[in-house]
């Protein structure tokens, strides 16, 4: 009866995690486009609903409905099967994430805010995070069109190449934290009033993080495998309505993915600075407080995405692939260099 | 529940093997052997070494799969084609070849003793690693080796062979003008290219002073 219970507890978990998911990826395209147009001197869309806010419902509805044009010469199991990689990939990484402490309930009594908490959530992270270059590659090859392989190609050389340097920038807070468990990385930083964040301890490696986290999701100034002007429209070129929604979404659900690594293991999590003093640990209205610090946080580094989008250039692709393997994967190394001896000197572990 | 799970993902591992053989197209027969190392993975979990399932989804399904799929891509290898079996004598030698391993198997598993190991926490990261580091030094450090010795010897593979002069040097993404284009004089013993990274550079570093005259080109 008691397992019953759990693995139902379970399922709404993953349904609440997926609708907050979806309604805030949903939105972050409604934000971007807004914000890119006040930034280049436009206002975005405004007329469906009040500034804009149903405009991404009108745009599901026009995915769905538009006509669904599949090229005649194209593999149709790995065309059909390219898409769903990679909204996969990008949405099995949600389930990890702690969005808030523990917190005691009523009714059902003590309950976790994080959907499975287990020892190699950070590997597992890692792990499917290099499952989502299938899903670019195969897209790029089984169109059948010499624009989508070059921009498939090159999309996921581009992402094997930055896959290292993010993999390495992780290491200095699992060094601080001395885990892999993204629960435990965010106790770690509850000390201190909730202020001990571990990006005052390792600062080069969120910079590196920073970077290789937005050439892993294929944004500006990363884009080039993806651009308008130079590829057609890279590898989804050939894909239509809805396939091509999935891509989209899975791009944007990689960015909430990043963004929610981010905060969780540079920014504190669901740490809000003196939060415990205030509310008091294990009380509602403190896991309340924690979770929307968690999303501000999130929706913080989702507006440093559009931000930097409006406003740098792209890098072309050899600049691109040189700038990972021999200044983003050196910093790495150097920034665990920098976080070991800092350990050993000041923490003396 | 465990059983279930076991006979599932070995099963899952089953079918996708075969398949990896029975496909005719090599990119649906690199997909089917993703799908046996994610069922692999599954397996390690069930046997509580959540490590070296993660890690097997990292190195094996992430990174190696994704160089073969770049090879087929890259090199399009085409769809296989029915042929007739030649050497048609290793087919009863397969089947009598596999009916001895089943043998073989089926003896270990009803007669040989062994007991389960009773450690529950050996396949978890923070065990690993002090071993890694401590115990395994050097089978760790010989890893280490072995991995250089392979790049190495993919760069030096990979490298342009020495038919270009000592005076020529390749960077990517700066322009390269071969000699004969801009000075038709040139012999094509030395192939001569030379680095530049603007056309009036490399004017400049051949000694023609106005590109746009034509009649200094043509001497």
């Amino acid at each position: 009866m008691d397992q019953v219970l759990d693995i139902i507890l379970r399922f709404v978990a993953i349904t609440v995690v997926f609708v907050v998911v979806l309604l805030v990826v949903a939105y972050t395209v409604l934000a971007e486009r807004r914000i890119l147009g006040f930034i280049q001197g436009r206002l975005g869309p405004n007329r469906v609903g009040y500034g804009g806010s149903l405009q991404p419902f009108a745009d599901l509805l026009k995915f769905i409905l538009k006509e669904d044009i599949v090229p005649d010469k194209s593999t149709r199991f790995v065309y059909f099967l390219a898409p769903v990689i990679a909204t996969m990939a990008a949405l099995m990484t949600m389930i990890v994430y702690p969005f808030g402490p523990e917190v005691t309930l009523p009714v059902i009594g003590s309950i976790q805010l994080v959907v499975a908490r287990f020892d190699v959530a950070l590997l597992y992270v890692l792990g499917i995070t290099s499952l989502g270059v299938y899903g670019i590659a195969l897209a790029g090859w089984s169109s059948n069109n010499k624009y989508s392989l070059m921009g498939g190609l090159r999309s996921s050389a581009q992402m094997i190449s930055y896959e290292l340097a993010l993999g390495l920038s992780l290491i200095g807070p699992i060094m601080l934290a001395g885990s892999l468990d993204l629960g435990q990385i965010v106790e770690v930083q509850s000390a201190w009033h909730g202020t001990r964040w571990l990006i005052i301890f390792a600062p080069f490696s969120f910079i590196t993080y920073l970077i290789a986290a937005i050439a892993e999701t294929n944004r500006v100034p990363f884009d080039l495998p993806e651009a308008e002007t130079e590829l057609v429209a890279g590898f989804h070129t050939e894909y239509s309505a809805m396939k091509f929604a999935l891509f989209f979404l899975a791009e944007y659900i990689n960015m909430f993915t990043v963004s929610m690594l981010a905060t969780t293991l540079f920014l504190g999590g669901w740490n809000v600075p003196f939060a415990d003093v205030v509310f008091g640990r294990g009380t509602f209205l403190f896991a309340l407080v924690s979770v929307i610090g968690f999303l501000l946080k999130v929706i913080f580094f989702l507006f440093l995405y559009i931000w930097i989008r409006g406003t740098l250039p792209r890098f072309r692709f050899d600049q691109l692939m040189s700038f990972g393997w021999k200044f983003l994967l050196p910093l790495a190394l150097f920034s665990i260099f920098v976080t070991a001896t800092a350990i050993f000197f000041f923490i003396g572990k | 529940m465990l059983v279930l799970l076991f006979i599932l993902f070995g099963g899952l591992a089953i079918g996708c093997a075969i398949n990896v053989v029975a496909q005719r197209n090599p990119l649906y027969c690199a997909i089917s052997l993703i799908g046996v190392f994610m069922s692999l993975a599954s397996l390690y979990l069930m046997l509580a070494a959540p490590f070296i399932a993660a890690v097997q989804v990292i190195v094996y399904a992430g990174a190696i799969m994704v160089l073969v799929v770049f090879v087929i891509m890259l090199l399009n290898v085409e769809q296989e084609e029915k042929r007739r079996i030649r050497m048609g004598f290793l087919v009863p030698a397969a089947i009598a070849l596999a009916a001895a391993l089943i043998a073989e198997v089926s003896f270990l598993l009803a007669f040989v003793d062994s007991e389960p190991l009773q450690r529950s926490d050996i396949g978890l990261t923070r065990s690993i690693g002090p071993a890694l580091f401590t115990q395994y030094l050097l089978p760790f450090e010989i890893t280490s080796i072995l991995l250089l010795m392979a790049i190495v010897g993919a760069m030096t593979l990979a490298r342009r062979t020495g038919e270009l002069s000592p005076r020529a040097r390749v960077v990517p993404g700066d322009q390269m003008l071969a000699l004969s284009e801009i000075d038709p004089t040139t012999s094509h013993e030395e192939p001569g290219t030379i680095e530049a990274h603007t056309t009036s550079e490399a004017a400049r570093v051949l000694g023609i002073t106005d590109l746009r005259d034509q009649t200094k080109r043509d001497k």
